[in-house]
């Protein structure tokens, strides 16, 4: 799925993507992270939040245990020790809404809870977006990503797309 | 005309017209609503809010009582604002209120006639006689009679906001210290964020004349300020509150004169300011002074009559009396003597400083020493006063009385946290107790009150807040900024030898009552209502009669007497209502304490907080993947929850009623398909997965072979029912949950509760994968057939797919999973696809289908078909029931080791008189059964809970008869037993007999085979 709009200061692209999840057992984390790291493309990101990107492969850690792996296409096969821990596909239920344009800080403090200007490029953060849980990720100087749950895609591009409205009297 | 023709801040060159009640005037831009009013000769601007009596402007900024006026129509009424802060606009419509018919003839001031019985808790009072009913009769003239403004009753067409903001140094208020804490910690290099209430910067500088030092002063620092990019100034912005983890609540005023709301732009923005520190720099309020009359028309406080001068050039009047116990009303009687005025000066004190009495005999004011005012005479407008002197009782003329009472620090946003505020007796104020870490106060806040004294604090503060948020930077980024002095030739020189710009602490006694309602008999000078709360209608008299009949702790002396309850909050009477307790129970000041400083400062409309928040964007909705199809096959969309679910397609008739029984059959005789997208789905993955199961549901699942679904029920703690579902195993260490549609949050909340918490040794990862799947049910017995000619690859045969069995294959490059399940009681199979192709999946079984009579089912029929089936659903475990009531019993074949296991034992839970599950089938011809009714034995009377409820019914097309199933007390649940189900919304009353609640099928045949 593919579509998207284009606003006077910002468009927002609505995409499929694919999304594996890996967990690790707590008292096998090392291992784990050890036997994963090598066929994400490398290092694994330390902090929740960090993200790593190699090979093509954008990994984020977005939870003590938990990693998601970001493609734009099939994800890769990849098996875990089930010792070790476990992984599940999540494309199916997650949108990937690209926003970019000159107004996207304006735009997103009237949505989530973000400091744009200390958000790094390649950083990601997890809000609450109208109260839906929702993973952020900062692609460029006026661009970012933000992974919805499918069911409430259309109802958050809805508010973005009224937010939008009100800031395009608003400089960049 | 008061306008003067030179002086202040506004731009003679833009005449801007609006209208209060219905006149229309002229004021400029840069005026504010009071001071344009002052300009065009109003005096009386509202009524009080009990007495009715006349009022007028008192004070020019966020502390005004009396001012209060409605701004806009229709949708855009706004009521309560305080015309002093309210920034003049092209077309701006003002009304006054709590008045009828006119301003200047309100037939309700009246109520000062009745006023003996109107005093202090009057109100409670009417609560208790002389009867238990007379309340109801007192309340409608009560209610008609007090009040402030009303809202508007149409929707408000405007716009609001709400931005999330963040900043290295937050400064609340850019009076001079604000000003310097701001330009510290931004050549410091913190990112800043200056928030100022006012339309302009500058504070109290405002206030001094424009062209004077301080005006160069303050243009020179914001043209600093100005060309930082690391600052951001935010005028018209109001810190309303002040919360956890350095946040503040902004409410930002946009310009109307620039704002469209045709083109989106938004009337007003909620803003919640992440800070890592903040200074506070609020500044003081100038405290009123008590005399009888001291409310009429042409009195207010002698700072604002200044600033009405020096801001705005309205002259408030030309033949002033200036009434003082401190130094700083020197300062206004000057400037308003320089203008033009008659001025003289009525100072309590015995001798005034030498300097003070010669800056005033410079300005050809006569200043009277110990001297004080009895009573101000006059009604629409104050025409004299009467003066206490030692040698006795005079009476001046005047047409303005300016009062100053001594200062007040604005400790309430320091306050919010729960800090109380700290007593200085030096300055007779309260000052801001220890704060929270990252936090600072500089200026007037701290009881400081000279400028230069201002700006020294707030550069030393703002460097504080920067060392604070960035310690690494701040030992080097020390900023000692080089500010032009202002403290030389500008206002008053006080005896102490410091710029008068502000007051010295007051030297008056802490109550300084001159009044005949002095408390205690203090004094007796004269007769008239002498008050200590404006807006409130609260006077001296009030506060002695709370004490008098025991209200004598400072929080029920503001119940009782209702004092600082008002939309100001109290901001000109708190301290004096303090002083009196004290003065009245013979107690320091301190001692009394203060009440509690809650936010908001200033009301914050609804609207603000809401945001965007309403009409269609209240809520996000969930939108499952087949919905589009739903709209556009005429499906009448029904929000559950967070979910817009098709409740029935008006194919099968316009008429729910009719709808859902024409699906209910189409179900039995040949097949419907439904979208059940929405219930709740969780994978639970994991060595330890089964196990996990095993302790969550009552029922065992280590057994379950992969491939295979079994039905669970989980408990809480308490042993109730707490949700049901479906699991299957679709691998050995992987299971999928489904859930109840309503809980499915909670139960997956629970999950990762009981996994953190309980059980954290066990390796099992659960994830929510409700969006994951398009998820589809096909019911009928022509079910099979339909789902073949869909999936011809697929063997959906009995052997290949039994009941309660599991196929995984791929559609469209993308899972599927089918499960067979029945929900409904017939032959049924759970389509699970990729949520990326659910509508083509779900559009490929409806093509396949229509030959076999597929028709689409919503869930009114859903929750019908279950019904005669007799499924529990959310109407049945609805928090209160156990296994037992449920008839789920069976279910429990583990004797211990599950979750709720034990309290679910309790001898309570076995009690013959705990209601159990129960069909009901209605005899009455023509009659129906209604969910919520009360069952009672034929010839029992109608009254308490009965022996039981009917919780769910529906009318069955199968038996033709309406059916339901209740809740009813064991010992009276036999079977052809009958009931009254009595209705008393509707008053109805019908027979029901006890059945099997399985309506239909009770062997199974149907889903089996």
């Amino acid at each position: 799925m593919a579509n998207g709009s284009e606003q006077a200061n910002l468009g927002i692209a609505s995409q499929d993507c694919g999304i594996v999840q890996f967990d690790g057992w707590d008292d096998a984390m090392a291992r784990f992270e050890a036997d994963l790291a090598p066929r994400l493309g490398g290092q694994l990101p330390t902090k929740v939040g960090d993200t790593t990107y190699q090979d093509g492969k954008l990994v984020i850690r977005i939870a003590p245990r938990r990693l998601w792996l970001l493609c734009d296409g099939p994800p890769p096969a990849i098996d875990i020790d089930p010792e070790l821990g476990c992984m599940l596909a999540l494309g199916e239920g997650r949108v990937r809404l690209r926003l970019s344009g000159q107004n996207i800080k304006h735009v997103l403090e009237r949505c989530v809870v973000v400091d744009w200007d200390s958000l790094q490029e390649g950083e990601g953060v997890q809000v609450g977006f109208h109260r839906v849980p929702v993973l952020l990720l900062r692609t460029g100087p006026f661009e970012c990503d933000l992974f919805a749950p499918r069911s409430f895609a259309r109802s958050l591009v809805e508010w973005i797309s009224e937010v939008e409205i009100g800031c395009r009297h608003t400089g960049p | 005309m008061r306008r003067l023709n030179k002086l202040g801040r506004i731009d003679r060159s833009q005449p801007i017209a609006f209208t209060f009640d219905g006149k229309t005037m002229t004021g400029f831009r840069g005026d504010s609503l009071a001071s344009a009013m002052l300009a065009n000769d109003v005096t009386i601007v509202g009524r009080s809010f009990k007495y009715h009596r006349p009022r007028g402007i008192y004070s020019a900024g966020p502390e005004e009582p009396n001012a209060l006026v409605t701004i806009g129509t229709g949708g855009r009424r706004e009521p309560n604002l305080p015309a002093t802060t309210v920034e003049l606009a092209d077309g701006l419509v003002a009304e006054s209120q709590n008045r009828w018919p006119s301003l200047k003839f309100d037939v309700q001031s009246i109520n000062s006639w009745f006023s003996p019985f109107l005093a202090a808790g009057f109100y409670y009072k009417t609560f208790m006689g002389p009867t238990r009913r007379s309340w109801m009769f007192y309340e409608h003239f009560i209610r008609k009679a007090a009040g402030l403004g009303r809202a508007g009753q149409e929707p408000d067409p405007d716009r609001y906001e709400v931005r999330h903001l963040f900043a290295d140094v937050a400064v609340v208020g850019a009076g001079p210290a604000g000003l310097a804490a701001a330009l510290a910690a931004a050549e410091a290099g913190a990112k800043v964020v200056l928030v100022e209430q006012d339309f302009l910067a500058g504070g109290y500088l405002l206030s001094e004349p424009s062209a004077g030092q301080a005006g160069a002063w303050l243009a020179g620092m914001l043209a600093r300020l100005a060309d930082m990019p690391n600052v951001s100034l935010m005028t018209r912005t109001i810190a309303f509150g002040a919360y956890d983890g350095n946040v503040l609540g902004l409410l930002e005023r946009h310009n109307s004169s620039s704002v469209d709301p045709r083109q989106g732009e938004a009337r007003q923005t909620l803003g919640l300011l992440r800070a890592k520190s903040i200074v506070y720099c609020t500044g003081s309020i100038e405290r009123p002074l008590t005399f009888a009359n001291n409310d009429r028309p042409g009195i207010m406080l002698a700072s604002a009559a200044r600033t009405y001068l020096n801001r705005y050039g309205v002259l408030a009047g030309k033949r002033v009396l200036v009434a003082a116990d401190n130094d700083s009303a020197y300062s206004a009687a000057i400037d308003l003597a320089a203008a033009g005025a008659q001025v003289t000066i009525a100072d309590s004190r015995a001798q005034p400083g030498p300097q003070l009495l010669e800056q005033a005999r410079r300005g050809g004011i006569a200043v009277r020493a110990t001297s004080m005012i009895a009573k101000a005479i006059g009604g629409h407008n104050v025409r004299a006063v009467v003066l206490i002197e030692p040698r006795g009782k005079t009476t001046l003329e005047c047409d303005l009385i300016g009062v100053s009472g001594g200062w007040s620090p604005t400790v309430h946003l320091t306050s919010h946290l729960g800090i109380k505020p700290v007593y200085r007796e030096d300055i007779r104020a309260f000052v801001p107790g220890k704060l929270g870490a990252g936090q600072f106060v500089a200026g007037a806040v701290t009881g400081s009150f000279t400028t230069e004294a201002a700006v020294d604090d707030g550069h030393r503060a703002g460097n504080e807040a920067f060392a604070f948020c960035d310690a690494a930077r701040s030992s080097q980024a020390q900023v000692k900024f080089d500010l032009p002095k202002i403290n030389a030739k500008l206002g008053v020189i006080g005896d102490d030898g410091n710029s008068g710009l502000r007051p010295k602490p007051p030297l008056s006694p802490a109550f300084s009552t001159q009044t005949n309602e002095g408390v205690g008999g203090k004094m007796n000078l004269a007769k008239g209502k002498a008050f200590v709360d404006l807006q409130m209608d609260v006077t001296v008299s009030d506060i002695a009669l709370a004490h008098q009949e025991g209200y004598q702790s400072v929080e029920h002396l503001k119940r009782y007497t209702t004092l600082g309850m008002g939309t100001d909050q109290g901001k000109t009477s708190n301290f004096y209502a303090l002083s009196a307790m004290a003065g009245l129970r013979g107690m320091a000041i301190p001692d009394v304490g203060t009440t509690t400083f809650r936010p908001p400062f200033t009301p914050v409309a609804v609207g603000a907080l809401a945001g965007l928040s309403h009409g269609h964007h209240y809520k996000p909705f969930r939108r499952t993947p087949m919905h589009d199809w739903h709209v556009s096959n005429d499906a009448e969309m029904l929000e559950t929850g967070l979910w817009m679910r098709p409740w029935f397609y008006h194919a099968s008739s316009r008429d729910v009623n009719e709808a859902y029984v024409a699906e209910m059959r189409n179900v039995r005789e040949a097949a419907g398909l439904m979208d059940i997208s929405t219930l709740g789905k969780i994978a639970v993955q994991g060595p330890d997965a089964a196990e996990f199961l095993d302790r969550v549901y009552v029922n065992g699942f280590a057994k379950l072979p992969v491939g295979r679904a079994r039905y669970g029920v989980m408990l809480r703690d308490d042993g109730i029912v707490f949700d049901d579902g479906t699991t299957t195993r679709v691998g050995d260490q992987h299971f999928f949950m489904t859930t109840s549609t309503a809980r499915a949050a909670d139960v997956m909340s629970r999950l990762e509760f009981l996994l953190d918490t309980a059980w954290p040794d066990l390796r099992v990862s659960v994830s929510s994968v409700s969006d994951e799947w398009a998820a589809m049910s096909v019911a009928g017995p022509k079910s099979r057939d339909i789902l073949a000619a869909a999936f011809p690859d697929l063997d959906v045969s009995n052997d290949a797919l039994p009941h309660m069995g599991l196929l995984e294959g791929r559609y469209r490059d993308r899972p599927l999973r089918i499960i067979r399940l029945s929900f409904s009681g017939e032959r049924a199979y759970e389509i699970y696809a990729g949520a990326s192709v659910g509508k083509e999946a779900w559009c490929r079984l409806i093509d396949a289908g229509t030959p076999f009579g597929l028709k689409p089912y919503g869930i009114e029929a859903l929750g019908a078909l279950r019904v005669e089936k007799g499924h529990v659903a959310g109407p049945e475990i609805d928090g209160r029931t156990t296994l037992d009531d449920l008839g789920l019993r069976r279910m429990a074949g583990k004797s211990s080791g599950f979750v709720g296991e034990v309290l679910g034992r309790r001898q309570a839970f076995s009690d013959p008189e705990r209601p159990r599950l129960v069909g009901l089938r209605c005899v009455e011809d023509g009659r129906r059964l209604r969910g919520g009714a009360i069952l009672f034995r034929p010839n029992e009377p109608v009254q308490g809970h009965g022996l039981g409820r009917i919780t769910s019914t529906t009318y069955s097309p199968t038996l033709d008869a309406w059916v339901g199933l209740g809740l009813l007390a064991t010992s009276a649940a036999q079977e052809g037993a009958e009931f009254i189900a009595h209705y008393p919304l509707k008053g109805e009353a019908v027979r029901a007999r006890v059945v099997s609640p399985t309506f239909l099928d009770p062997k199974g045949d149907w889903f089996h085979g």
